[in-house]
């Protein structure tokens, strides 16, 4: 079969003398062809995403709100009132403070279980299964299995208590430990997707370079700063993209675990203050300023993280 | 170069494993004690076990189990079938037509992908009134085809690029219009993207809990996870209840996943341009 070989012959990146496409009909099939296959995929997108983005940077720019008859332009004063809002920027406070550890520690946490887990065998698949099941389970599910296990009479205080500790913290209910609590509970469940990029990323570091290197007398923390590290770098890039813009828009854990508290917001993420505003106390054209805000972060933070690891994998 | 103590690796992966295993060891034996033996030993097999949680849940007299999984399933089998369909078509026609509206029809798309769904529920709950369908099942439907054709999109061009443009061309010559060569040629093609893309898409839908909890709210009724969510109360003092409730919640969509799982590999080494 013509067709067949030339098929096997195919290389991608191999620069092909093609053969020039024919089209049956004219602008007609053309307009057609559109109409069939990308319209009604495009129509959906545009009016349940790009429509609501343009809507929400409009309506930031009103004091639109259930309960207000008419509503009015009111330029950037939102913007002005979000610089003074108490509320609003704790949640950025606290967003920043769960970003970073869930950032850095599902990483770090990640690449040293994908190096121990990057054998072959049974019981090294199993393993590699464990670790992936929290994150097909969903977070309303996790986090109500956390609660139990963190409440005040729960496994972990029953065992403190059994060691000896007389007072043991309130995991959940300690305003000083609340958040922390919260952010080891999203690292656990996100610890699973860290290990299988990264073991994905092994499988293309090849065996020869670190047994090269093991010639040269380097031991086993040389070989990997030094060559696997560094090859690695694609994975540490979409792990870390992945972790930033999951753990900046956090919500269902908050929601279900502490809804905010303990205290005033020490827990209320910028999702969560954000859903208050806009479906609760119903002021949507505030509860739209502090999305756009939350938009503009998320997309500066992800570009700028992206160009920096981008041009590090390149360098190295 | 081996390791000088062959047994320690698969001892530190196993107790490592094992630790990292608790939270949802705990989950599961509490399916099956009783609620007073939940509130003392939590790490005790539950000898001998208990189906009453289970069947306390699944006979429940207001059947909150089981309206809200008629919902889940409806909603995360509707979403995902037309969600393969329009995202397979539209990742198709922008992976082969190179014009200036395609390149920003792709772009756009992109964007889409990191967008988070607080920043456009607002308008959406707008859009949605407006067009009548708020607080209905084919609204929350409607609204994660919209947000997720993105993530179709990106994965099925992306496969694309490894189907010869060829096949294509072969079956233009014999005649085949564009809808019977892209469902009978190319289409098969792309199993292990349609795998990937239902597993994805089946999970995150499954498993969502903003967006119903607004879009579909509670007076028709709940998914599954906003299901959970509303009995946290009822189920307050009865933790074997409720971890039953969770099983039985999270139960469908592991065997959806292991299922496809299996598909997704054989696709993917059975390969994808066999001539």
């Amino acid at each position: 079969m013509a067709a067949g070989t030339t098929i096997h012959h195919h290389k991608p990146g191999h620069a092909q003398a093609r053969v020039r496409r024919r089209r049956p009909g004219g602008k007609g099939a053309g307009l057609w062809h559109f109409l069939s296959f990308a319209a009604p995929g495009t129509l959906i997108y545009f009016c349940l995403v790009v429509l609501p983005i343009t809507l929400s940077f409009g309506y930031s720019l009103t004091d639109q709100a259930l309960l207000r008859p008419k509503t009015h332009f009111v330029g950037l004063r939102n913007y002005q009132l979000l610089l003074q809002d108490e509320t609003f920027l704790q949640s950025l406070r606290v967003t920043t403070i769960l970003t970073l550890i869930v950032v850095i520690v599902p990483n770090v946490l990640g690449v040293a279980i994908a190096v121990l887990l990057d054998r072959r065998g049974w019981l090294y698949n199993a393993l590699r299964s464990v670790f992936f099941t929290p994150m097909v389970i969903s977070s309303v599910v996790i986090s109500v299995i956390w609660t139990r296990i963190l409440a005040d009479d729960g496994p972990i205080n029953q065992a403190l208590r059994a060691l000896g500790v007389s007072e043991p913290p309130g995991w959940l209910s300690d305003p000083d430990i609340a958040l922390y609590s919260l952010s080891s509970i999203v690292c656990w469940q996100m610890l699973g997707f860290c290990v299988v990029v990264y073991l994905a990323g092994l499988q293309g570091v090849p065996q020869e370079l670190a047994e090269a290197a093991a010639i040269d007398g380097a031991g086993p923390a040389r070989r990997f700063w030094s060559v696997t590290w560094p090859l690695l770098a694609p994975a540490l890039t979409i792990n870390t993209v992945v972790l930033l813009i999951s753990a900046f828009k956090i919500f269902d854990h908050v929601k279900v675990i502490t809804n905010g508290g303990p205290g005033t917001g020490t827990t209320a993420s910028v999702a969560l203050v954000i859903l208050q505003e806009g479906f609760v106390e119903n002021r949507t054209g505030y509860a739209s300023a502090e999305a756009v805000v939350m938009l503009i972060v998320i997309a500066l933070l992800s570009v700028i993280t992206l160009r920096v690891l981008q041009r590090r994998e390149v360098q190295l | 170069m081996r390791s000088t103590v062959p047994w320690l690796r698969p001892l530190v992966a196993l107790v490592v494993g094992g630790v990292f295993f608790i939270p949802l060891y705990i989950a599961l034996i509490n399916v099956f004690k009783e609620s007073r033996q939940v509130a003392s030993g939590a790490m005790s097999l539950p000898i001998p076990p208990t189906f009453d949680n289970l069947i306390r849940v699944l006979t429940s007299p207001d059947s909150l189990f089981w309206s809200s999984l008629r919902t889940s399933v409806l909603v995360t089998s509707l979403s995902i079938i037309i969600l393969t369909v329009l995202s397979a078509m539209l990742g198709h026609y922008l992976a082969r037509q190179n014009t200036w509206w395609s390149r920003v029809i792709m772009v756009l798309l992109l964007c889409g992908l990191m967008i988070p769904p607080q920043v456009i529920l607002i308008p959406i709950t707008q859009v949605l009134k407006a067009l009548g369908l708020m607080s209905t099942l084919q609204g929350l439907v409607l609204f994660n085809v919209g947000y997720y054709v993105p993530f179709g999109v990106f994965v099925f061009s992306g496969f694309m690029k490894g189907v010869p443009r060829e096949l294509e061309e072969a079956a233009a010559i014999d005649g085949a219009t564009r809808w019977q060569t892209f469902w009978k040629i190319v289409f098969p093609l792309l199993r292990p993207a349609t795998a990937s893309v239902l597993i994805f898409l089946g999970v995150w839908i499954w498993n969502d809990f903003l967006n119903p909890l607004i879009i579909y709210g509670p007076r028709e009724g709940t998914t599954i996870m906003t299901g959970i969510y509303k009995s946290l109360g009822q189920y307050a003092a009865d933790f074997g209840g409720m971890f039953a409730l969770m099983f039985l919640a999270t139960l469908p969509i592991l065997v959806f996943y292991l299922l496809l799982q299996k598909q997704f590999v054989k696709g993917l080494t059975g390969g994808a341009t066999k001539g």
